[in-house]
């Protein structure tokens, strides 16, 4: 539950709260509105009630002590009416002394015998008839005082409720209907609000996203005030980024510039001085040594790697530029290369990718005697290039130590032999994988695994 | 032969301008972009060798100037990082190989030779033409087996003729291809100098491999083989 509480998005949170206090303002209100009406109606009827009793003492006489005498037309139709819904009797000791013509066919039950009610004492209370039909009933004591004894009259008006609970259920049901229309229009406003309000957050969304997908390089600027200062500073990160990772670049450079250009002097004066074969070779050596632990490092240093800020590359364009200049480069041996892909994207820095597939390539033209074959496949989680020549191959027992160490196995072609140890660590800092088989073309045959994330 | 070397060290430049004299070519060297972009401008070069980190002008901008002004010499970039965006961007602004530092000076003469034949027409390393035959790299001629002794500026001539053979070559062309920029021309040499290739290559006068043309040059005759 906590779970998908956290998954919410959003919009999602704010529309569900929105929705629980608008149901429980709404039903609050529905329920007390109910109640004060209800309390209010009983009110009524009661006084109602109370009337009739009135109406009822107005019409009652007595003579000869305790004779009880009543005009036959009372003020109220309904007492006359059979079965109107409005009925009164008077009890004197227990006995019935009168009732009402709308009595008819029927017994009034008695009131529950109580003590005498003074001091305009009332009794309300619910009873039922035998078919069913519920009343409310008022129960009020007089007391006739007469020489002897006071008498005392239990007047009993008792009326359906029938009409009182179409009413109140009548005003239950058209509250209920303009509440509940309210809530729904109130809820759909408040969706339109929010949608309206969290669009910006939609808007960043999506153009991260195009930045994601390297459709844009930026942010848009028109955001509201409260997320201006955000989508600014993204903005600045990116640049930052960018530059940051430009000036880096540039500084190895330079520093690759300063450092090689002696060790090509070195290199050039070792060749054609007078100095002994011994000490030639020697120095010949660590100047390899150093030449390739300088190349390495620098290499590893440039190395950008996986990185969420960087954008979508073709790399397919990237290949294909590759192969123009080893054409140009090769030209003499006159390699046929086969490369017929037109999008490959992946999320990676451009010279990261330059450097991976530059140097297997150019180990294919390098050692391929003909043919060079370029091929690649695309899955959701990966892409996988696969890199053929038809040259002599590499030996099973080779393709370890070519990966880890730079060494070269011919060493007679002119190169640094550390191509494809770049290769590998390149392929290492995006976590991919690089595999040495045998070609059908007969050389050696590398195959490249990068993950799209 | 003439190459433009533009490259900023000053104990690379001189090495390498050192080396290359010693096999036969001639070489005018800048050590920043400004001067290299005039010189690589001003004149006719067989190659040149650009280094890509150069202060003022980069090696790239130079490259791209002087293709978008018609100069369509070999270019052999030297790159110190050797990334393959900048091989790659290098390669596309119009240059034709590319070499990274520290390198071997054979490598480097190795693949200056073959953009030179190869912008030439020429698909092997060693020029052959009938009896003759010229290898660049041993810097040697032949003829029929005997070895001819030259000297530099007679190879230099005879190198320049053999790779542009069955061509008309001015005095002035021939002047330019085979002279340093700041050195003191008189015309008149080349004609000493054609006239000893002559006695030297066909004493016996049956070859006849350098013909005049009079009031447009020389020509090269014997046909080439590859």
């Amino acid at each position: 539950m906590l779970d998908f509480l956290a998954q919410l998005s959003i919009r999602q949170r704010l529309l569900l709260v929105a929705g629980i206090i608008l149901v429980a303002f709404l039903g609050l209100s529905a329920i007390s509105l109910n109640n004060a009406y209800q309390a209010s109606a009983k009110a009524a009827q009661q006084q109602r009630l109370q009337s009739h009793i009135y109406t009822l003492l107005t019409a009652i006489d007595l003579y000869k002590h305790d004779q009880l005498y009543m005009s036959e037309t009372l003020a109220e139709p309904d007492f006359s009416t059979p079965h109107s819904g409005l009925y009164a009797q008077i009890i004197q000791a227990e006995k019935r002394v009168w009732q009402s013509s709308s009595i008819l066919g029927f017994v009034l039950a008695l009131p529950p015998s109580s003590g005498a009610l003074l001091n305009h004492q009332q009794i309300y209370y619910p009873s039922q008839l035998e078919d069913g039909t519920q009343l409310i009933n008022l129960v009020y004591d007089i007391t006739w005082e007469t020489d002897e004894a006071d008498i005392i009259y239990r007047l009993h008006i008792a009326e359906n409720t029938h009409s009182f609970t179409q009413q109140t259920a009548e005003f239950t049901r058209t509250l209920w209907y303009w509440l509940g229309g309210t809530g729904l229009l109130l809820l759909l406003v408040q969706a339109a609000i929010l949608r309206w309000g969290l669009q910006p957050l939609q808007a960043v969304a999506e153009d991260l996203q195009a930045i994601e997908t390297g459709k844009q390089q930026r942010l848009a600027q028109n955001y509201p005030a409260e997320l201006n200062q955000l989508t600014t500073n993204i903005n600045t990160l990116l640049d930052h980024e960018q530059s940051r990772r430009e000036r880096y670049k540039n500084s190895l450079a330079d520093l690759a510039h300063s450092l090689k250009t002696p060790i090509a002097v070195l290199q050039g004066e070792l060749e054609n001085s007078q100095i002994g074969d011994g000490f030639r070779k020697t120095a010949q050596e660590q100047l390899n040594r150093v030449t390739s632990l300088v190349d390495h490092q620098l290499q590893r240093a440039a190395t950008t790697g996986k990185s969420s800020l960087l954008t979508y590359i073709n790399i397919a364009n990237i290949i294909d530029k590759l192969i123009g200049s080893l054409n140009k480069v090769y030209q003499q041996k006159d390699i046929d290369c086969l490369f017929d892909t037109e999008i490959l994207s992946l999320h990676a820095d451009e010279s990261d990718m330059y450097e991976l597939f530059g140097n297997l390539l150019e180990n294919a033209y390098k050692y391929g005697h003909q043919q060079v074959e370029i091929s690649s496949r695309s899955t959701p989680k990966e892409i996988i290039i696969t890199v053929a020549d038809d040259g002599d191959g590499i030996p099973p027992h080779a393709a370890e130590m070519i990966l880890q160490r730079g060494k070269r196995i011919d060493s007679q072609v002119e190169g640094q032999g550390i191509g494809l140890a770049v290769a590998s660590d390149i392929i290492a800092a995006y976590s991919g994988q690089i595999e040495i088989k045998n070609s059908p073309l007969g050389g050696a045959c590398f195959i490249v695994t990068l993950p799209r994330h | 032969m003439r190459i433009l070397l533009i490259e900023d060290s000053d104990s690379l430049r001189t090495q390498l301008s050192q080396k290359l004299t010693a096999q036969g070519l001639t070489v005018d060297t800048a050590g920043e972009g400004k001067e290299g972009l005039h010189l690589g401008k001003e004149y006719a070069y067989d190659a040149a060798i650009i280094d890509l980190g150069l202060p003022n002008v980069s090696g790239m901008d130079i490259i791209k100037q002087l293709r978008s002004a018609s100069k369509d010499f070999p270019i052999l970039i030297l790159t110190a990082r050797g990334g393959w965006q900048d091989k790659v961007e290098g390669l596309e602004a119009g240059a034709d190989d590319y070499l990274t530092k520290p390198f071997h000076f054979e490598e480097l003469h190795a693949r200056l030779n073959a953009l030179i034949r190869r912008s030439a027409g020429w698909s092997q390393d060693t020029l052959k033409c009938g009896e003759i035959c010229l290898n660049p790299t041993e810097q040697t001629v032949h003829h029929k087996q005997q070895e001819i002794t030259l000297t530099a500026y007679e190879y230099r001539l005879l190198h320049y003729l053999m790779l542009h053979t069955g061509e008309v070559l001015s005095k002035t062309v021939l002047t330019e291809h085979i002279y340093e920029q700041d050195h003191d021309r008189d015309s008149n040499v080349i004609e000493v100098f054609i006239k000893r290739l002559r006695s030297k290559l066909d004493p016996n006068k049956t070859l006849n491999p350098i013909e005049t043309l009079r009031g447009r040059g020389y020509r090269f005759t014997l046909a080439r083989d590859a």
